[in-house]
């Protein structure tokens, strides 16, 4: 870790940190994503990223899938925390399940001036398979879905065609177990 | 009661609180609750205490609470009527007292458009309840009410907030009563019901393997009911194993008997320390290794194998790691591992432990508490222990305020039974103790309560004397006064070089004709020789009652374990000092 920053860096706070995404249902009630997004800043746990939609509307339940980095401990005391919240169901660490899969959505907006990028921009749709949104000249907008480490790779690929802009959403991971 | 009349919100509270036997109300009236302020008014079930500011309702609560082992009700005005117990609310949720609050909020419409008095109080209580509530609609009131009952006081326990806006007070429903409600499980968070048996027989195993085994009692034990403490006791005579207990276990063991080691932790006994230290079975009885007790955590009892009794999993290997736990509730596990040693005749060897407890009591020989009493000036632990010796015979509630005086109640004023030690642990909140007074005299009209208070903390809710004054509660408020926040100058003496900065406290108030202004009664011991007829005329005068009791301005609380020191590094008396390293280090604690 770099230290030059003016803010302190909590010592242990990165080590061994892990990439884990929970799956949380809850009940969907006002206030619920304050409470969860609130327990995460009040404790200092990391969010990477954070998808919340209601995935049963008979019963009134929402999945939340939380992205988070930290060492197995903290994040199994998130967890514990998390299921201490009163509209929490159950909270799920996908990884230690036998079976589980993750995918992401992202849109992403290129703009280009020549055709040699336009090359290489579609070179790359093609191998990662994105889907076409929308195409005019000198600009092009692709959808790409699947894991998260997929989405990263594309755009690090996308990266090395100098002279482009590129802007872009990501939903963060979806997961569910099997 | 169950009609298909409808009545209003207002009216719905007062009928649910009715339904949850609730008897007491501790609450400040103002705009946006004065729909339920008229429900109270002619109804002859619940008293209402008004408090002189709704932080001393929520102490007063806590303090009704923790004494009656009931849940603590209390009823505030929108915007700085719910802004004022947000301290007292962090105070519960620390310290796992189960306490409803209903707060009024302006009407639905006015909702969002910084109206007088408004403030989003679910927003502002979410980090510092175990849960809270807005409810916008009536049909939901009942329900809400029962539900926020069931969990302040299951599993750990906790204070909840129900915000009812102005308008929802007046609109009418049907009444749902308690027993017509079923309780989601997810929502209520009991802990588990059911035995643990390898857990069980794991601790057995190990109590029968072990030399230096010992109990660390926490407040888990205390919220689990009296019955905890009584099976707690029944396998501690069993197994002639060494008990130690937080700040909040005091009680939960008895304080006299000799198996007790008294409390740990920062301004713990040497041998509850050392024991801690040294040995090699620790079982964890709802205690939550919090950094007072632990002191620095890689040095923690480094050799034991850990048991821990908890009924909230996220305090299972939160600071430390034990190797066995049970979510179980303490009664229940206790019981069962009493039931189980007669069931199967489990014998222990009672001298299996005869090494480890004469090395207990060669470290109980430091005599760690002691302290020079002069002919003059009174030692203020001279003071507790005196109080102690002439409550002794009287079934005694103590509540404090928070820092030296505090350390020295706990350390001096044994306790026989839970429930009569009410105190600010976690949260360490000064001008906790007068409040809780009034809290636990409401609860136990006849007893006996003492808030053992210094002179600063007292100053923080002062305006509460008017309280005890109106509603006749005799409360004691024995204050050891030695002119400074004690605590926080003993630290500054420890660690900042004895730079005293605005740890004086000034222009104090003539606390004797401060008590006659307010109608109550002043009392004074300004030297040995006054202190004890100071406590006699304290205890003997049935109306409330402030002792100013002079003493050793410079005395310090030991022993103590400084911050980031381990439990091996005590100072014991003030010829101790601390490694000029270990001062730096502990200077960036708390």
């Amino acid at each position: 870790m770099s230290n030059s920053s003016v803010y302190p860096t909590p010592i242990n706070a990165f080590k061994q940190s892990k990439r884990s995404v929970l799956s949380v249902i809850v009940d969907n009630e006002p206030g619920i994503l304050a409470r969860i997004v609130g327990l995460f800043s009040g404790r200092g746990y990391n969010i990477e990223a954070l998808n919340v939609t209601v995935v049963d509307v008979e019963s009134n339940l929402s999945r939340i899938t939380i992205e988070t980095l930290g060492e197995e401990r903290v994040i199994n005391q998130i967890i514990a925390q998390l299921e201490k919240l009163v509209p929490v169901h159950s909270a799920t660490n996908l990884a230690n399940l036998k079976e589980s899969y993750e995918a992401e959505i992202c849109l992403v907006k290129i703009e280009f001036d020549n055709e040699d990028q336009d090359h290489k921009i579609l070179n790359f749709a093609d191998i990662y398979r994105t889907r076409t949104v929308q195409k005019r000249q000198h600009l092009v907008v692709y959808e790409i879905s699947g894991t998260s480490e997929r989405i990263n790779k594309f755009l690090d690929d996308l990266t090395t065609i100098s002279g482009i802009k590129v802007e872009l959403v990501r939903s963060g991971p979806i997961g569910l177990g099997i | 009661m169950s009609t298909n009349q409808e009545i209003t919100g207002a009216e719905i509270i007062l009928q649910a609180l009715k339904d949850q036997e609730v008897d007491t109300i501790f609450g400040y009236p103002g705009g946006a609750v004065l729909p339920i302020y008229d429900s109270i008014f002619g109804q002859n079930f619940l008293k209402h205490v008004l408090v002189r500011q709704e932080a001393g309702a929520v102490h007063a609560a806590e303090g009704y609470a923790r004494s009656s082992g009931k849940v603590g009700v209390l009823l505030v005005t929108s915007g700085p009527g719910v802004t004022n117990v947000v301290t007292g609310l962090t105070d519960a949720l620390m310290d796992s007292i189960p306490v409803i609050c209903i707060s009024g909020q302006v009407p639905s419409h006015l909702i969002g458009t910084d109206a007088f008095q408004e403030c989003d109080t679910t927003g502002i209580t979410r980090p510092c309840t175990k849960h809270n509530y807005l409810v916008k609609d009536i049909n939901k009131l009942s329900e809400t009410i029962h539900e926020a009952f069931e969990i302040a006081r299951s599993g750990r326990p906790g204070p909840v907030l129900i915000d009812v806006p102005k308008d929802v007070q007046f609109a009418k429903a049907k009444y749902i009563p308690k027993s017509e409600v079923i309780f989601k499980p997810h929502r209520i968070k009991s802990g588990s019901s059911e035995i643990d048996a390898q857990f069980i027989e794991k601790l057995l195993e190990h109590i029968q393997q072990s030399k230096k085994p010992v109990f660390y009692v926490g407040g888990g034990c205390l919220n689990s009911g009296p019955q905890a403490s009584h099976e707690l006791m029944k396998l501690v005579q069993k197994t002639n194993i060494p008990v130690t207990t937080t700040l909040h276990g005091l009680g939960c063991y008895p304080g006299e008997d000799p198996k007790s080691l008294a409390m740990l932790g920062m301004h713990g006994t040497y041998e509850a320390n050392l024991a801690m230290n040294e040995c090699d079975l620790m079982i964890n009885i709802g205690a939550r290794f919090d950094d007072r007790v632990t002191g620095r955590l890689d040095a923690f009892s480094p050799n034991s194998i850990k048991f821990h009794f908890d009924i909230d999993q996220s305090s299972i290997n939160k600071n430390v790691k034990v190797d066995y736990h049970t979510n179980t509730d303490i009664t229940l596990s206790l019981k069962a591992i009493n039931d189980h040693i007669e069931r199967r005749g489990v014998n222990f060897d009672q001298k299996q432990f005869d090494q480890w407890w004469s090395q207990i009591e060669e470290w109980r020989g430091k005599n760690s508490l002691f302290y020079e009493q002069g002919d003059e000036v009174i030692k203020p632990q001279h003071a507790i222990n005196r109080l102690y010796e002439l409550t002794i015979q009287k079934d005694t509630f103590i509540t404090t305020e928070v820092g030296q005086h505090q350390m020295w109640a706990a350390q001096y004023y044994k306790f026989s039974k839970p429930n009569r030690w009410i105190t600010s642990g976690g949260l360490g909140t000064m001008g906790f103790g007068m409040p809780a007074a009034i809290g636990a005299q409401m609860a136990n009209p006849e007893a006996l309560v003492i808030d053992i208070a210094g002179e600063a903390s007292f100053l923080m809710n002062i305006q509460e004397i008017a309280t005890a004054v109106q509603y006749k509660l005799p409360i004691k408020i024995f204050i050891l006064n030695n002119e400074y926040m004690g605590m926080v100058r003993q630290w500054q003496e420890l660690l900042h070089g004895s730079r005293y900065s605005e740890s004086y406290v000034d222009a104090l108030p003539d606390f004797k004709k401060l008590a006659e202004s307010f109608n109550a009664v002043g009392v004074r011991a300004k030297n040995l020789s006054e202190l004890d007829d100071a406590i006699n005329e304290m205890i003997s005068v049935d109306r409330p009652v402030i002792a100013d009791i002079w003493v050793d301005k410079k005395e310090n609380c030991f022993p103590m374990i400084p911050s980031g020191a381990a439990h091996n590094e005590m100072l014991l008396s003030k010829y101790d000092k601390e490694k000029p390293e270990n001062q730096e280090k502990g200077k960036v604690l708390v």
